[in-house]
């Protein structure tokens, strides 16, 4: 095994206040739509919470996006521009994830620090950082003050449905959030990714093909 | 005083004056043609006031200061014609003078042969016009109000000046004047006591503060229109609370939007029950739509749009709003959710603002009261708000996204489906591991099995030399952990 500095530390910080912070956006929404259903704290704390954290995942997201915007590390979201590529590698990935893995099989995907996601990872990522985080926060934002945003809320076609989107981002997430701590579990070892989201510093294994 | 009626009373002096000259010649005749016997105290009080009248008002007087004059009519109702000089002379018409009025009675023939007058409501109607003459500025305000509509549609019960004003008493704002004197009373019995008995009734009744509202302040009086048809009341309650926005800003989350959705008594007035109105209102400028406006039959298509009499459906309600924007334009038309009280009495019943709800959870709940009773509404015809029921489930259906975009309460009105997708998110998020290591358990002992087989087939053909050769492909490798 050889290690390879993969996650910098503003991506790490990034990466746990995020974590954090959805976990707690999840717990206050759940608390915001679910009077009665779930009592964790009173509706009017939990809205503020909910506010005040969204704040500062918004903020957050910025160190990502600076990160990535000022560095050259931004090749690692450059995506696969071949169709056919793109296709066969996620094909490779997902049979190794469905069979593959079971057998011993080594994984198909080889990490580096300018590529480090592999193609399910890279269109998953893509998605979510890209679309639907800011499409999140953007509809947060708004529903934060109705009064100021009401332009833009009439525009979307009313409050309801810019809170059905809000909605139904956060119904993705709560599974992604499930599936993401799973697949993260799923490295050589069960910790290996998590102590590389730590440290910064991933594990590989040496098969003389990882491309830098 | 109005400047109006100042200046049309100066004007009418110089005919009083005429007409007093006449009528002092003919005082005698007119004193025998009523079978009146005044009392001392009357006849004592009346000559004690009429210094302040002309000399023609005070003949008039004479007789008409009695106890006991009366008109009768047709229906056998009675209406007194009796007129205390004292109250006069203190009253706003004072300067106008008997004739500035009665201006139709020929003293030459006074009393005269009874009108045609079947009832006293047929009398005072009539008298109506008299009024104009000098209140024009407040007719024109009376016409289009909620009053003056009921009368046009025929409810003769309807108030005219006289029922709000006694002509010969009349002081400048009189009608507002004293808590117990206000003529609203007289039909709007139930509300006017619930008003007295809230803290605006209360401030203005027991401890006398005049700033406290009393109907008209917030209703105003000759232009009154109908509870709900606008924004007016709310407009009213601002007039006075001044900085509201700020004050529920401090802790209220989206305060303007709370403003802007909800009436003021739907938290003012804790004990009352609430509901939600989908109110058809114009996309762009959310004015209120009205029956007639825009050709298209909203009253008979809100009403026939329920189909099964349990009140309007999700489908339904989604169908006809697509219906009358075919007709009337399409995206013209829009629903605009407000949450209200109930009843109007429940919206006269202010508490001090330390007992105002301020718990979100009364709304931001599923089965919360406010959604439990909903209608869609236009304003009719004659100015008056058109409600049609609504099932509750509206609220809560996918459709609503499409149908009432612009309404949306927290918890209170979350759409079902959602509800189930995030069911479904959840297990669907924990079907991941779980059958991630199901399929691994099974690949795995699919492995083993076929490693085992492969093994056997080994060893037998190792036992019978005779056949020889490799077993097999999975002979060859041993399943990973």
């Amino acid at each position: 095994m050889k290690k390879i500095y993969v996650h910098p530390l503003p991506v790490r910080v990034w990466h746990w206040v995020n974590a954090a912070g959805f976990v707690a956006l999840i717990v206050t929404g759940l608390q915001i739509r679910y009077v009665g259903v779930f009592d964790f704290m009173p509706f009017r704390a939990a809205v503020q919470w909910h506010n005040w954290i969204g704040f500062v995942l918004i903020a957050n997201f910025f160190v990502w996006l600076g990160f990535y915007l000022f560095t050259d590390k931004i090749r690692v979201y450059h995506p696969e521009l071949n169709p056919m590529e793109h296709f066969r590698g996620s094909m490779r990935q997902l049979q190794y994830y469905g069979y593959g893995l079971f057998k011993g099989d080594p994984n198909p995907f080889h990490i580096s620090a300018y590529r480090k996601f592999n193609p399910v990872q890279s269109m998953t990522y893509q998605v979510v950082m890209m679309i639907l985080v800011p499409v999140q926060f953007f509809t947060g934002v708004v529903l934060w003050d109705t009064r100021m945003f009401s332009g833009v809320i009439e525009f979307f076609g009313g409050i309801r449905v810019v809170d059905t989107i809000h909605v139904l981002i956060f119904i993705f997430f709560v599974s992604y959030i499930i599936i993401h701590a799973y697949m993260g579990a799923l490295g050589h070892t069960p910790s290996a990714h998590y102590k590389a989201m730590f440290t910064g510093w991933e594990e590989a294994e040496e098969t003389g093909e990882a491309r830098h | 005083m109005d400047p109006a009626l100042t200046r049309n009373g100066l004007e009418n002096r110089g005919n009083t004056a005429r007409l007093g000259a006449l009528i002092a010649a003919f005082l005698g005749l007119a004193a025998a043609a009523h079978t009146v016997v005044a009392a001392a105290p009357e006849a004592k009080a009346a000559a004690q006031t009429v210094a302040k009248l002309s000399d023609a008002d005070n003949t008039c007087l004479a007789c008409h200061s009695f106890e006991g004059m009366e008109k009768k009519f047709a229906s056998g109702e009675k209406l007194s014609l009796q007129v205390l000089g004292a109250s006069f002379a203190q009253s706003v018409h004072a300067s106008a003078g008997c004739a500035g009025c009665h201006a139709d009675v020929d003293v030459a023939k006074h009393p005269g042969p009874a009108k045609k007058f079947k009832t006293a409501r047929e009398h005072s109607l009539a008298f109506t016009g008299v009024c104009r003459n000098c209140h024009e500025d407040k007719f024109k305000l009376y016409e289009g109000s909620v009053h003056e509509k009921l009368l046009k549609s025929g409810v003769d019960a309807a108030p005219v000046c006289t029922d709000c004003h006694n002509p010969h008493s009349v002081k400048a704002r009189a009608a507002l004047a004293s808590i117990s004197g206000v003529s609203c009373r007289k039909c709007h019995e139930p509300i006017f006591d619930a008003y007295a008995a809230s803290m605006h009734g209360t401030a203005r009744g027991k401890l006398g503060h005049s700033a406290a509202p009393i109907c008209a302040d917030c209703h105003r009086a000759h232009d009154i229109g109908f509870a709900g048809a606008s924004d007016r009341l709310k407009a009213a309650c601002l007039g006075c609370h001044q900085g509201v926005a700020d004050v529920h800003a401090r802790w209220l989350p989206n305060a303007a939007r709370h403003l802007d959705v909800i009436a003021c008594a739907a938290c003012h007035s804790p004990a009352a029950e609430r509901k939600v109105d989908l109110r058809l209102v114009e996309s762009g400028t959310q004015a209120r739509v009205a029956e007639g406006d825009g050709n298209a039959e909203l009253e008979n298509r809100l009403a026939a749009a329920d189909k099964d009499g349990k009140g309007i459906d999700a489908i339904e309600l989604w169908n006809v709003l697509r219906e009358i924007n075919r007709d009337r334009g399409e995206g013209r038309t829009t629903l605009r959710g407000r949450l209200e009280v109930r009843t109007g009495v429940q919206a006269h019943q202010l508490a001090d603002k330390s007992q105002a709800l301020r718990t979100c959870e009364t709304c931001h709940r599923q089965g919360a009261d406010p959604f439990q009773n909903v209608s869609v509404s236009i304003i009719g015809v004659d100015g008056r708000p058109l409600r049609q029921e609504v099932q509750k489930e509206v609220l809560t259906s996918v459709l609503s996204v499409d149908s009432m975009g612009g309404f949306y309460a927290v918890g209170g009105t979350r759409i079902k489906l959602l509800d189930l997708l995030l069911v479904l998110s959840v297990l669907g998020g924990l079907a991941v591991p779980v059958g991630h290591q199901m399929l691994r358990w099974m690949v795995r002992r699919h492995l083993r099995l076929q490693a085992e087989a492969a093994r056997a087939a080994a060893g037998a053909a190792a036992g019978g030399e005779a056949s020889g050769g490799p077993s097999g492909p999975g002979a060859s490798r041993a399943p990973g952990k």
